[in-house]
């Protein structure tokens, strides 16, 4: 069940938060008669397709309510695997396309590779017209829990630790110790609320003491988020809640619109460890 | 499918996933190419004080007297590559890069754009707060363009 809440929820936000804007792949497309820095899979369509074949308006067009409609049958859960395995083919192409101009964002990476699991694991058994179908079908519900159910989540939270490790590695071995110097947290800051209007972030570099002290507790957690893959599973959700408090906090400060870490942070605390939520609702129950 | 494969599929699909995190920092030069799997180095550079900041922007100006902000949409560019290849350069007085901006941004247009203004202010924390300066503008013209 906490799997095919998942499928709903991820499917639900990628079509209607996260989806791509078809007038800025156009206006790509139209302006560029070359990629700046493509990305792999788009010079693996371009090699199959030709370029001009494949990277053009009407393809793109095409393209667009294609992966559309594969999002509405994925949501829905009808032929799910092939729905989720095309819709999330047609998000990754989206993507790496508009990646493919000299400019990149760490924002959809995991979240792109979350849907593609959801392709392997049994997202559709519950919670869907397949499973509806076959119920009238053959009269067999699909199964209330799967040893495989668990799987993506604990890869999303192994991909998280990775993700959160490689910036901490990245800042400590350009910067070293200088990085928690407080100033570095200002100017940044100060340079992206200025240039994106979040007042909050414009305030906080103005405050040296909390930049430092939000410095450290960036680098440690950082580092260390990691050990939330190590730590008794009752703990687990600590680290989530702090992770997910440290993305709003960036979203609040610089604008740094890391909703999609934000959505897996999210599912992740309610399905990955269920019990501290669960044990209080029945509680109250 | 047997349960025995299945999880040996799913097995296959992790190791494969971690894998993969691991080649955009072997290969370094296809490191910004292999989306969505990619090291996670932004903002790692270290700053001193004073805090200050540089707030740019291009205005391009018609014959005519209309002036446009320069954006990607209207360039059809990243906002990475608007900044790479023309702000910071136009910011360095390098106007090498004024023809090749002008002549994209002229693109299907009957009323061209003839001259580029580079606006910039510079914020600096200071103990009082944060104080503005506006920097003068610096004004590029289309090379067949004369006063």
């Amino acid at each position: 069940m906490h799997l095919a809440i998942c499928r709903i929820v991820a499917v639900g936000a990628q079509l209607a938060w996260f989806y791509p804007n078809l007038d800025e792949h156009t206006n790509l497309l139209r302006k560029n008669q070359e990629f700046v820095e493509p990305q792999l899979i788009t010079r693996v369509l371009a090699a199959v397709f030709s370029r001009d074949a494949f990277f053009n308006p009407a393809t793109f067009t095409v393209l667009y309510w294609a992966t559309f409609a594969f999002g509405i049958l994925a949501l829905a859960g009808l032929f799910t695997r092939p729905s989720l395995l095309l819709f999330a083919a047609g998000t990754w192409i989206f993507v790496a396309h508009l990646f493919s101009y000299g400019d990149r964002h760490h924002t959809e990476a995991l979240f792109a590779i979350f849907l593609m699991l959801l392709v392997i694991a049994p997202s559709g058994e519950r919670l869907s017209l397949d499973a509806a179908l076959r119920r009238r079908r053959t009269g067999i519900a699909g199964a209330e829990t799967s040893e495989l159910a668990l799987w993506p989540l604990k890869l999303t939270l192994v991909l998280l630790g990775l993700s959160y490790l490689s910036a901490g590695t990245a800042k400590m071995i350009q910067s070293g110790l200088r990085w928690m110097n407080g100033y570095t947290l200002q100017g940044h800051v100060l340079a992206d609320a200025l240039s994106r209007g979040h007042p909050a972030g414009v305030w906080l570099a103005q405050q040296h003491t909390l930049a430092v002290l939000l410095s450290v507790f960036t680098i440690v957690f950082e580092l260390f988020f990691w050990v939330a893959l190590v730590v008794p599973r009752r703990w687990v959700p600590g680290f989530l809640l702090v992770a997910l408090m440290f993305q709003v906090g960036l979203w609040v400060t610089g604008g740094y619109d890391f909703f999609q870490h934000m959505v897996l942070l999210g599912l992740l605390l309610l399905f990955l460890e269920p019990s501290w939520w669960q044990e209080r609702v029945r509680g109250r129950g | 499918m047997t349960d025995q494969r299945r999880k040996a599929l799913v097995s296959a699909v992790i190791v494969l996933v971690i894998g993969l995190h691991g080649i955009p920092m072997v290969l370094s030069a296809e490191r910004g190419t292999l989306w969505p799997f990619m090291v996670y180095v932004m903002y790692k550079n270290s700053r001193d004080a004073p805090v200050q900041v540089n707030q740019r922007r291009i205005l391009a100006v018609t014959a005519s007297g209309i002036r446009d902000t320069v954006t990607p949409e209207r360039l059809g560019l990243s906002i990475t590559v608007l900044d790479q290849q023309y702000h910071r350069p136009l910011m360095n007085g390098d106007s090498s890069v004024v023809p090749g901006l002008l002549e994209r941004l002229n693109q299907g247009r009957t009323d061209p754009y003839v001259e580029l203004d580079l606006v910039s202010e510079t914020y600096t924390v200071t103990d009082t707060g944060l104080s503005r300066r506006e920097n003068p503008v610096v004004t590029f013209r289309a090379p067949e363009v004369t006063d």
